[in-house]
């Protein structure tokens, strides 16, 4: 198989974060839960795992990095902080559901949405501007597109949201591991991602940089303050209640390293490189429509939809040839009806550190076959 | 040896602390903190010898990783608060 759907999640992992989880699994025990050696292994490697993190986003106090499930779990709980009942708050247009689900849940919320045109970085900064001019109890943001794999102009709309005074929730899913993030120099109140892509760590695995003080939505134990009732009102136990997934930071904390040792800029231009071959090639297909944003804020995400079939049918046709991507709308209906492409979806692949130039042509070779198919359904369209 | 036990927030403060104090030549262990002196009923402190204590305390306060209380060990196996 060739795996090419690293947006959804890195299947393939460094050897170190195999070994790593599995020697949590046979080592560990649970970390602040006792004073004997497997719990003191675990508590290690769980601070070792937050120091990395500190590192990699640049996070002095480690304290405030928080071990999550997903990116999701951590979107909730800032976003659950930020936006309370009638709360007001301002997106932008390419949000995942992990965002737009859970403020559709607060009761009351206003949520505005910075509309801009497909790609336009200016004007989605003077969107921001404008509706956070109107006031804002939060405002979210992507850093990259999962749909498009566009860069969003985050440090401008962070700056925009400082201007204003308005807390920002940064969406670091697709961003992290590949994208500088120094979230102290980014004033954001809170950026959340997962462990699982761009870091190469394990499924089950986030992480949510705080700089604001969150409000649990967990609550449990944390081997601390046992007596007290109340969730602890320091980070991290504030908001990590029950036992820790230390095979999970066990692995984080190994595919961090290795992205350290990669260093995140050369996997940028690795999976920058990629999406270019790709979308030239895709782009000389005929029937296929490439959705690319300029190369300088692209990451390695490419969506595209073929005339001859629709998405979901093209996903399972390449999957029977031994290429994994994935069709339909990637939990992020507002991006593609920013993108004109909610009715019909798109086929997407994405790249990782394993991705490389000879799962191209295959790639193309078969949308091609898939484009000269008989009997092939319109993109978009029904029977 | 007189050592003293640094009470910390939390584990992972606990952890920062003696993070810290060891890459300043210092010795500091994490452990639990005894059940009598363990105020709110568990958590985590930093062991130091005497002869760290002070040195020791200068560096945590100025990362704002002051402890809650310092105890001193007695050799009788009893401790003692002392007064920051």
């Amino acid at each position: 198989m060739i795996y090419l759907d690293c947006a959804a999640t890195s299947l393939e992992k460094p050897s170190s974060v195999v070994r790593a989880v599995t020697r949590a699994l046979t080592t560990m025990a649970s970390p602040g839960r006792g004073a004997h050696s497997a719990a003191r292994r675990a508590a290690d490697t769980v601070f070792r795992c937050r120091e990395a993190a500190g590192r990699l986003f640049h996070v002095e106090d480690v304290s405030r990095v928080v071990l999550t499930t997903s990116a999701t779990h951590g979107l909730n709980i800032a976003i659950r902080t930020l936006v309370r009942p009638g709360g007001r708050v301002v997106i932008s247009p390419y949000e995942h559901n992990a965002v737009t689900r859970t403020l559709h849940a607060i009761p009351g919320a206003a949520v505005r949405v910075a509309l801009a045109p497909l790609f336009d970085s200016g004007a989605l900064v003077e969107s921001f501007r404008c509706l956070l001019a109107e006031g804002a109890d939060a405002a979210v943001c992507t850093h990259v597109s999962n749909v498009f794999g566009y860069v969003l102009p985050l440090e401008e709309i962070a700056g925009v949201c400082r201007e204003a005074g308005v807390p920002l929730v940064v969406d670091a899913a697709q961003s992290a591991g590949v994208l500088p993030l120094d979230f102290t120099a980014l004033g954001a109140a809170f950026a959340a991602m997962p462990g699982h892509k761009g870091l190469y760590g394990p499924q089950g695995t986030g992480l949510l940089l705080c700089r604001d003080m969150p409000e649990p939505i967990l609550f449990g134990g944390t081997g601390s303050d046992s007596i007290n009732q109340a969730m602890p009102g320091d980070l991290p136990d504030r908001l990590e209640a029950g036992t820790a997934n230390v095979p999970g930071a066990a692995g984080l904390l190994a595919g961090m390293e290795f992205v350290e040792a990669k260093g995140p800029g050369r996997l940028l231009r690795h999976e920058r490189s990629l999406a270019r071959r790709l979308g030239a090639g895709l782009a000389s297909i005929p029937g296929v429509e490439v959705f690319l944003p300029p190369e300088e804020v692209r990451c390695g995400v490419v969506s595209f939809r073929l005339s001859a079939m629709d998405c979901e049918s093209a996903a399972e046709a390449l999957g029977a040839m031994g290429l994994a991507l994935r069709g339909g709308l990637h939990c992020a209906p507002l991006a593609h009806r920013t993108a004109g492409t909610l009715e019909s979806g798109t086929l997407r692949a994405s790249f990782s550190a394993f991705s490389h130039m000879g799962h191209i042509p295959p790639l193309l070779s078969a949308v091609t076959s898939l484009q000269g198919a008989p009997g092939g359904r319109r993109a978009g369209g029904r029977r | 040896m007189v050592y003293y036990l640094m009470i910390c927030r939390s584990l992972t403060y606990a952890q920062r602390s003696a993070a810290l104090l060891e890459r300043a030549g210092l010795s500091a262990y994490v452990q639990r903190i005894p059940k009598p002196i363990a105020r709110e009923g568990c958590g985590y402190a930093v062991r130091v010898p005497e002869r760290h204590l002070t040195q020791g305390l200068i560096l945590l306060r100025r990362e704002g990783l002051s402890p809650r209380q310092i105890y001193i060990a007695r050799q009788d196996g009893n401790y003692e608060e002392v007064a920051l």
